[in-house]
């Protein structure tokens, strides 16, 4: 059999975005190597060229969006799903760069590697969503992991930033064998690793059901691990501690866009005919899921393990929507994960100025009477509780109707009723942080000035914008990403 | 086989050489479990990964076998061994080397073989076995496939080994 | 020919040896060789399977290229995972996990 190039399959417009991201890493690289100890000046315009470049790869992802293309007999597809995530992983990206300018010199001299890394993370993840092959997905998902284990070691005089780091490389390459060995098996049971190829022997009865079962057993456990599903989520609290605050507040919402991006096209395009067998599982594994990590954070003294557990329960109201099952459930997952970009790197933010010069975590206490010490600062942090408490008008609530909305359609919906009772559970925790700021004295009166910087500044402000103006605006999203996923066979 | 009835009565000898390639594999991989001493561990892993190879070989898959032996024990195995050195003060262990879970990790571990033996075993494998006329040809197309179906996934290779380049110099360079 | 049933029996033995060392050795390098042992067996998996695969044709020879990617992911992580413990040994002198306890609720 001969293979033959044939370039007119070779549509670059699906990778252009990350094209463009790759781009600007290596100008960031080349305008670290000409900083020299008496010209430090092109190390400090990295950050911004790293802001250009993804400024650069939102304008492209602009331009191909609209299109349904898909490169190579899929390996990657650029559909609104892959364009929509692009947008939320830019916008954590970007946030998550503005929010390092200051901090990460402080922590780490070699700047010009860390945004270079920080593009290609952004990179891998974006190629998560547009993955149409379970290798390029293998690929892209080691991409962004193995570039987060090294930023989450970024402080290197740091013991809590390398042990996070050693942690979270050996539970991530852990998990990742069981994701290549997941693969191996849905590839031994239908003789393909391509999404649409998965679908059609599934289909038409062909598959080897015991092999395909067991390989998707091992694939969501591997996936899991990524989005932080109970009992795969003991890394998380340890890393999101341990990890310099801006990659911490990055990842959180990178990781998640990106991994359960994956996870739905997977389940919903690749293995739409095996539902029986996956929804039931996922439920379970949701309820779980949003029972551990809404009463662990209730005993959280860390704001960082407290966000970490509140992260965990996000990952279960996501998973809710999958396990309905429902195409819809892919244009919810989309919208919250987008407003979830906004509240959550927003909290990590205002948790960063919190933290005082040395130490490298901020305890609940650290909030008490902050209402007084710094109203501007509670403000936010309080908007940023309530949006991801879920209560409305913000941007919290309305994703969350949409992800138990998807739920009751996939026709579950004893489990849309068990998340909102758990949503109920965790404003308990959010709403105590707004108490602890405004109703409380301050512990230490000497706890006076919080780290700000411009850049922080920034950041703050779109985040604060995003969490309440795509509440009450949710339209101008959901308008543009409906029935988003380019399903098999649609 | 010109032989039918002598195939039937004696193992062939690819059987043979599969059984002493298991057992190798199965020792040694044993030994890289589960040796107190960190450096019996490396050394069991090299030899597991040259009887992998051999196992790649005895299926024809002659380029994956020799990227084997020249990724795995090439690289991979010299930067265990050179890890091992660089914190050596944990080479000979003072304390056990396992951790409290030992028996929770035994009992996980041999509940996930059993399963697995349980799938191998149960599933209806069909005995039809192409062979392989032409082993150049196919390695031909191997390099092919690279860069045309697989072009995404391998220039994502490439981005990965860039990431993991500059990672490690971050991570690991002198102050 | 040897069934396939033995070499996906072996691979699921050395599999469950790489989960036994990654699930209990206190030492990072060592829980390092259990996962490398893991990502073999899955090559093992994914060679068998291209080799006695009756779902695809042998000449699209995906498992081979499966397995040709893991082998290069196993090498970058492998690359990634021992300057990260090296890492930790300067600051910590000591890649005992168990030893690895400052973050804690």
């Amino acid at each position: 059999m001969e293979t033959t190039l044939d370039l007119s399959t070779l549509n670059l417009a699906v990778v252009l975005p990350e094209l463009t991201l790759i781009v600007f890493a290596i100008l960031v690289m080349a305008a670290d190597v000409f900083a020299t100890p008496k010209n430090p000046a092109p190390r400090q315009w990295t950050p911004w060229i790293a802001l250009a470049g993804v400024v650069a790869a939102a304008i492209v992802n602009l331009s191909v969006s609209g299109r349904e293309v898909t490169l190579f007999q899929g390996a990657a597809i650029l559909d609104k799903f892959a364009v929509g995530l692009n947008y939320i992983i830019l916008l954590a990206t970007g946030l998550g760069i503005l929010l390092s300018v200051k901090y990460i010199p402080r922590i780490n001299k070699q700047v010009g590697e860390y945004y270079a890394l920080t593009l290609l993370t952004a990179t891998g993840m974006m190629m998560m969503g547009a993955a149409l092959d379970l290798i390029t997905l293998f690929l892209a998902l080691e991409i962004f992991s193995l570039a987060l284990y090294i930023l989450s070691g970024l402080n290197r005089t740091s013991p809590r930033s390398t042990e996070a780091a050693i942690k979270y490389f050996l539970l991530g390459a852990f998990s990742s064998a069981f994701f290549a060995y997941g693969g191996a098996l849905i590839y031994a049971g239908t003789g393909t690793t391509q999404y649409y190829g998965i679908a059609q022997v599934t289909a038409a009865g062909l598959a080897n059901t015991p092999l395909l079962y067991a390989g998707i057993a091992l694939l969501v456990a591997g996936f899991g691990f990524k989005v932080s599903l109970v009992p795969f989520h003991s890394w998380t609290p340890d890393v999101y501690q341990g990890a310099p605050t801006p990659v911490t507040a990055f990842m959180s919402v990178g990781t998640k866009a990106a991994a359960f991006a994956a996870f739905f096209r997977v389940m919903l395009v690749a293995l739409p005919f095996s539902y029986g067998a996956w929804s039931m599982p996922l439920a379970l594994l949701a309820v779980i899921t949003m029972a551990v990590g809404n009463f662990a954070a209730l005993q959280q003294r860390s704001l960082k393990r407290m966000l970490a557990y509140s992260s965990i329960a996000h990952a279960g109201y996501i998973l809710t929507a999958l396990a309905g099952g429902a195409a819809e459930g892919a244009d919810a997952a989309l919208f919250y994960l987008f407003t979830y970009a906004f509240m959550n790197i927003g909290a990590f933010a205002v948790v960063m100025a919190l933290e005082e010069m040395g130490a490298e975590d901020a305890m609940q206490d650290r909030a008490k009477g902050l209402g007084k010490t710094h109203p501007i600062m509670a403000f936010l942090m309080a908007i940023f509780m309530f949006g991801l408490s879920g209560m409305p008008p913000l941007a919290g609530f309305y994703g969350k109707v949409l992800l138990f909305e998807a739920a009751v359609a996939g026709g579950m919906i004893w489990l849309a009723i068990a998340a909102v009772a758990f949503t109920a559970v965790g404003a308990v925790y959010y709403l105590r942080v707004i108490a602890n700021m405004y109703f409380a004295d301050p512990v230490d009166e000497s706890a006076d000035e919080v780290n700000r910087s411009l850049p922080l500044d920034v950041g703050l402000a779109i985040a604060v914008a995003g969490t309440i103006l795509v509440g009450v605006f949710p339209g101008f999203w959901m308008n543009a990403f409906q029935q988003s996923m380019a399903l098999f066979g649609g | 086989m010109s032989l039918p009835e002598m195939s039937a009565l004696f193992p062939t000898l690819q059987e043979v050489i599969f059984v002493l390639f298991a057992l190798l594999i199965a020792v040694t991989s044993l030994i890289a479990a589960m040796a107190p001493n960190l450096f019996h561990n490396a050394l069991g892993l090299v030899a597991t990964l040259f009887g992998i190879a051999g196992i790649y070989f005895m299926l024809e898959a002659e380029f994956v076998g020799v990227s084997q032996i020249l990724v795995y024990i090439g690289a991979i195995a010299t930067l265990i061994t050179f890890a091992i050195m660089l914190t050596r003060g944990m080479m000979f262990g003072r304390t056990s080397a396992m951790n409290r879970q030992g028996l929770a990790g035994a009992i996980i571990s041999g509940l996930f073989f059993v399963v697995l033996l349980g799938i191998v075993f149960q599933v209806p494998w069909p005995n039809v076995v192409a062979d392989i006329t032409d082993g150049e040809a196919l390695i031909a197309n191997l390099g092919a496939l690279f860069v045309s179906t697989y072009l995404l996934p391998f220039e994502l290779l490439a981005l990965l080994l860039l990431v993991a380049l500059t990672g490690a110099l971050l991570l690991a360079r002198d102050r | 020919m040897v069934s396939q049933t033995w070499y996906l029996a072996l691979a699921a033995f050395v599999f469950s040896c790489g989960l036994y060392a990654a699930l209990t050795r206190r030492n990072a390098i060592a829980v390092l060789i259990g996962i490398e042992l893991m990502l073999n067996a899955v090559n093992i998996n994914l060679v068998t399977f291209w080799r006695y695969g009756s779902m695809a044709p042998m000449e699209q020879l995906s498992g081979q290229v499966f397995s040709l990617f893991v082998i290069a992911i196993a090498g970058a992580e492998a690359a990634v995972g021992l300057a990260l413990i090296i890492s930790v040994y300067r600051t910590r002198h000591t890649v005992n996990l168990d030893e690895l306890d400052m973050l804690k609720g």
